[in-house]
């Protein structure tokens, strides 16, 4: 049902909305509040390494595995998937041109789930890490915690089920009958393929998560070795679910990239058929790698190089995003606006981390780099460095549509070099962490090899610069939607041109008629 | 040129490097995987949190474990509790222990020196002290 | 463009050989040292070195790449004062390459 839109509403009126545009905003604000709960996390931690063998900051080591803990849940769960689902939802329903989500009610119900999840997982504050591999999450991890961690996971798995079924029926059956699924803008599919991967690998984790719960009240021993059971099928079943969803975080933020460089490059995208066959092939490939988390299970020869082929098979999809992005900004007039800026870090970023990515596919380095720093700095590239770019920079973009005001330009450009250069500092360092040796998950380390307190010092030093860009992010979105300048919603930024999607997100059924 | 050669282009380079990625770490793999066939079986049982040894001829050791240059030896690999990971950074040893199964690793050192161990797979607690060291003697006797 | 194409391909064959070149060199070496056993951690950081050489290098070709497109189609490039092709268009990204007699 359509909401008249009056300026500005009482916040019930958001909140119990089931309109596509409200629920996408409540999907935004709590994905940005949890992003800064998971980062102060993130800042207790490196600040905390800063200083071997003293234990400044966190006094002893079962609170510092809850930090560590919540902070990757916090950030994978409650941060990237619920922007991700934000933004589709403002966005999506508009780009397939239909008036709202098929299912506004199952939308908002899906939303809704995530604070019960997000309230399970943050009272719990288990220790079991995110992955909780079996047998310490069964037979070790100290409960009610690792109880309600279950439970909150299971939430949220619900709730993503949920919203990806909402958002696979909106784009393939209810878009308009004149727009071809292949004209379809690039976020949308991408917003597509990572629907219909989670509709496949959730359900794989939601039933491992059943069974460890059964495991954990001593009902079965699934995955219990003292009760008959083998731990390597827990990880067979959370990878299959886990490595696609790298790719269901990964893939909107490409999609968000897609919608930003050609309009700040003013030019047309180089090929939307490259960009839609690339996210078909990561969608598909990205179930052929689960077991490269796992060569040191103690997998035979011809497993691991099934799994090295199934890695380095979705290499050349990648990088046809990465070709399609600077095919696309080649000959334009680009206009390095905050979003801009952001967009073209994350590209340079997401190589960085791809080309990490293709060494850690190698089988022979695992020896090397797995269980080390060197996977936090390869997983966090891609998570800050593409992901949380990419976000940062579709949250600058819809910024002025969202509030009707506009961003301090110098400000966001603060953020930026900050942000870019502590992600470098922090990152790029871990991965040397990694080859000195360090393992992850740590929480002191000795202080008899000098390079590894260096090295930590150094990471720490980018970490807290990445801490403050984020200072400025915050404090910026909070004082410019309320004091900024009024944006000319047309063309905010001064390059020409109309934006049909984000202006008809802010006035939906009243503006233009689209494409 | 037409609109996506380029593309075209770009896209075989990659597949180029990543085939070579691809071959050569399976040679590699191939090779480091051979374990020799004179190899001294040493036992390896990780539990919360610390190593214990256990040498062909029966000596037991706990946290520190003493081999000698020059020989090659086999680790079997166990678990008592909860997944573990020994490793040994500097000789590029690394395999999980898993509860219920038996993993394999090996090695020949041809260096002495006092190395440590340590585990790399997170086990609770006091997983970031689950340290111990490996000591290589000169083979003497 | 196609000189770069070209450096880049003469750069990746020659990346290829020369490590390879490299590896059968070392595994000549070993044969005749008679030495017992492989050198499992001198084998596994030259497969790590060689990896790294391969990624620095496409990683040079692709940042020195984005450096170049950065600077050299920023709007404020004196260079780039003209329009480009699509923005007479009411929307520029909605723009093909076809019509336009590319």
């Amino acid at each position: 049902m359509v909401l008249e839109l009056q300026k500005p509403r009482p916040v019930w009126q958001i909140m119990f909305s089931t309109h596509h545009t409200d629920v996408g905003y409540l999907y935004l604000v709590f994905g940005i509040v949890f992003l800064f709960m998971g980062g102060v996390l993130a800042m207790i931690i490196r600040t905390h390494l800063f200083f071997p063998g003293q234990g400044v900051l966190v006094s002893d080591s079962a609170t510092f595995n809850r930090i560590f803990t919540v902070h990757g849940l916090t950030m994978l769960f409650l941060f990237a998937l619920p922007v991700a689902n934000g933004i589709g939802n403002i966005l999506v329903p508009i780009m397939v041109r239909y008036k709202d989500m098929a299912y506004p009610k199952l939308n908002a119900i899906a939303f809704w789930m995530n604070p019960v999840g997000a309230a399970l997982l943050w009272l719990g504050f288990a220790d079991t890490t995110w992955v909780s591999y079996a047998p310490y999450s069964i037979i070790r991890a100290p409960g009610p915690a690792a109880d309600m961690f279950i439970f909150g996971m299971k939430i949220l798995g619900i709730s993503s089920i949920l919203s990806s079924i909402n958002f696979v029926v909106t784009i393939v059956k209810c878009k308009h009958p004149d727009l071809p699924l292949r004209r379809v803008p690039l976020f949308a599919w991408s917003m597509l393929t990572v629907s219909l991967m989670t509709i496949v690998a959730m359900p794989t984790y939601a039933a491992a998560l059943i069974m460890m719960l059964t495991d954990r009240l001593g009902l079965s021993g699934f995955f219990n070795p003292f009760a008959g059971g083998d731990p390597i099928a827990y990880l067979h079943l959370f990878w299959f679910t886990f490595h696609p969803e790298v790719y269901i975080f990964l893939l909107p933020a490409i999609g968000m990239m897609y919608e930003i460089i050609p309009r700040f490059s003013r030019k047309p995208l180089y090929s939307q058929a490259s960009g839609v066959f690339a996210f078909v092939m990561l969608g598909i490939i990205g179930f052929a790698s689960w077991g490269h988390h796992m060569y040191s299970t103690g997998m035979d020869f011809t497993t691991k190089v099934v799994f090295m082929i199934g890695t380095l098979a979705a290499v050349p999809a990648s990088g046809m995003h990465v070709f399609n992005f600077l095919a696309t900004m080649w000959g334009g007039r680009i206009r390095f606006a905050a979003p801009m800026k952001f967009a073209v870090g994350g590209i340079a970023l997401f190589f960085s981390a791809g080309a990490g990515g293709v060494l850690n596919s190698a089988m022979p380095l695992d020896f090397i780099s797995h269980g080390t720093y060197w996977v936090v700095g390869h997983m966090h590239l891609f998570l800050i460095g593409t992901i949380g770019f990419g976000f940062v920079a579709m949250i600058y973009y819809m910024f002025p549509y969202i509030t009707g005001r506009m961003y301090n330009e110098k400000l966001a450009s603060a953020h930026f070099v900050l942000m870019f250069w502590g992600t470098v500092q922090t990152f790029f360092t871990q991965h040397l962490l990694g080859l000195e040796g360090m393992p992850r998950r740590v929480y002191d380390y000795p202080t008899e090899f000098t390079s590894w307190t260096q090295l930590n010092q150094i990471s720490t030093i980018g970490a807290w610069m990445i801490g403050a860009s984020f200072a400025i992010f915050l404090a910026s979105l909070i004082y410019y939607s309320a004091k900024g300048k009024e944006a000319n919603m047309d063309d905010p930024w001064g390059i020409g041109g109309k934006y049909y999607y984000p202006v008809e997100a802010k006035n939906p059924h009243g503006g233009h008629s689209g494409y | 040129m037409g609109h996506d050669t380029a593309e075209w282009v770009f896209v075989a380079i990659v597949i180029a490097v990543l085939c070579y990625v691809g071959v050569d770490s399976w040679i590699v793999q191939k090779e480091v995987e051979a374990v020799p066939a004179d190899a001294e079986v040493i036992k390896v049982t990780g539990q919360q949190w610390f190593w214990s040894f256990e040498h062909a001829d029966g000596t037991k050791e706990i946290s520190t474990l003493h081999l000698k240059k020059d020989h090659a030896y086999l680790f079997e690999i166990y678990s008592k509790d909860v997944m573990h990971s020994f490793n040994i950074p500097d000789w590029v040893v690394f395999e999980d222990a898993v509860p219920g199964h038996t993993n394999h690793a090996w090695f020949a050192p041809n260096e002495v020196g006092t190395y440590p161990i340590q585990c790399r797979e997170y086990c609770g607690l006091l997983h970031y002290n689950m340290r111990g060291s490996l000591v290589v003697e000169d083979d003497k006797s | 463009m196609k000189t770069l194409i070209a450096i880049s391909i003469i750069t990746l064959v020659a990346l290829a050989l020369v490590s390879q070149l490299h590896f059968a060199h070392a595994q000549l070496a070993q044969q005749t040292s008679a030495k017992q056993y492989i050198n499992l951690r001198a084998e596994v950081w030259n497969e790590f070195f060689r990896m790294t050489t391969a990624a620095f290098t496409v990683g040079a070709i692709v940042s020195g790449t984005m450096i170049w497109l950065v600077w050299r189609f920023r709007e404020s490039n004196p260079k780039n004062k003209a329009p480009t092709k699509w923005e007479h268009l009411d929307d520029p990204t909605a723009g093909s390459y076809e019509e336009e007699g590319h």
